[in-house]
């Protein structure tokens, strides 16, 4: 199984000595070294941000969210046993579905100022599209489960088998949440768009 | 109360088991129905899933319908835009500001972890030797009362 980070970050370098680099860093900060957390956030922080931006459709939510899970993180960082990138992703995946159940529960809805608007990408300011908004709307119409697994599988560029491994489910299961995604994002758009 | 790390369930629950913390205690549809081979979902053409799923051509998709191919390929630049996006670059300062000053320590056995847990949510945490204890007092206590009202 490829790990989280390689396969996110460099699909072809999967790096078999990560897991011990973790674990290094973690004993580091358990020691006192607070400032070694700050590699642990550089290396994770840009797929969980795509992840929580994906789930909550909101920038600023999703940095909310990314920076409570590392701060919960750290507080638990001595209760880490096994993979530490898929126990930080479990913290990060938690918190967008509560995020997504208060939403619901409270009957609130983002405003539209709220929607992601300036992504940031490595060389250019993407505009907002006209698709892109109403890629957002579809997405916020799915089930948090069939979101989580169309952004998992779409936006973040995962196998289904390191889904899997992620939310502890099986890949039929996972393929069906996608095709289930795919079919209502395209009952939602191809309207429009087809 | 104890970290919940369980993908299944919220955060904020402590974990009991795979699905203790859904409202209805059911795996989502999506779970418990398996696709029968070569069987459509719906409007979509199954060379078309296998297609974005990385198992056809795009030709062959194609073949199997051309606007919804269109449409895809549309999704599909956005989606590698998307994945292309990076943290804020004020994000990780914030985070690092906001850590507690004190050093996370090594996790506590799971009893003196469980303990104040159960203390939060009112429940009453028994040793095995606790209840045993409790539990014998209790048949003391029933065996004499039956001999008083005897």
């Amino acid at each position: 199984m490829r790990g989280y980070r390689s396969a996110v970050s460099n699909p072809e370098t999967a790096v078999s000595t990560e897991v011990d680099s973790d674990q290094e860093i973690i004993g580091r900060v358990l020691a006192g070294d607070r400032d070694a957390f700050a590699l642990l956030i550089g290396r994770y922080s840009d797929p969980l941000y795509r992840h929580a931006l994906g789930m909550t459709g909101s920038p600023d939510v999703a940095e909310d969210i990314l920076q409570t899970s590392f701060i919960k993180a750290y507080h638990h960082l001595g209760e880490v046993r096994g993979r530490f990138d898929a126990w930080l992703f479990r913290i990060v995946a938690n918190g967008c579905k509560d995020w997504l159940k208060n939403i619901r529960r409270t009957h609130l809805s983002y405003d539209e100022d709220d929607q992601p608007s300036n992504y940031t990408t490595p060389d250019e300011d993407l505009d907002r599209t006209e698709l892109r908004q109403d890629l957002d709307r579809a997405l916020a119409e799915l089930a948090p489960s069939l979101r989580e697994a169309f952004v998992m599988k779409h936006v973040e560029g995962r196998s289904y088998e390191e889904m899997a491994d992620l939310l502890g489910t099986t890949v039929g299961a996972l393929k069906m949440r996608v095709h289930r995604a795919r079919e209502a994002l395209q009952a939602l758009l191809e309207e429009k768009y087809a | 109360m104890l970290e919940s790390l369980n993908p299944q369930e919220g955060a904020d629950r402590p974990s009991l088991g795979r699905d203790a913390g859904r409202a209805d205690n059911v795996a989502p549809l999506a779970d418990r129905e398996v696709p029968l081979p070569g069987a459509e979902l719906g409007s979509t053409p199954a060379a078309v899933h296998a297609w974005l799923d990385g198992e056809a051509t795009e030709s062959e998709a194609r073949l199997a319908d051309a606007k919804q191919v269109a449409l895809w390929s549309r999704i599909a630049d956005e989606t590698s835009a998307r994945r292309r996006m990076v943290t804020p670059a004020h994000v990780q300062a914030s985070i690092m500001n906001a850590l507690p000053a004190a050093t996370p320590t090594l996790a506590k056995s799971v009893s003196a972890v469980a303990a104040p847990a159960a203390a939060a949510t009112g429940m009453i945490a028994l040793s095995p030797m606790t209840a045993v204890l409790a539990a014998a007092g209790l048949v003391a206590a029933g065996f004499l009362l039956a001999r008083a009202l005897g």
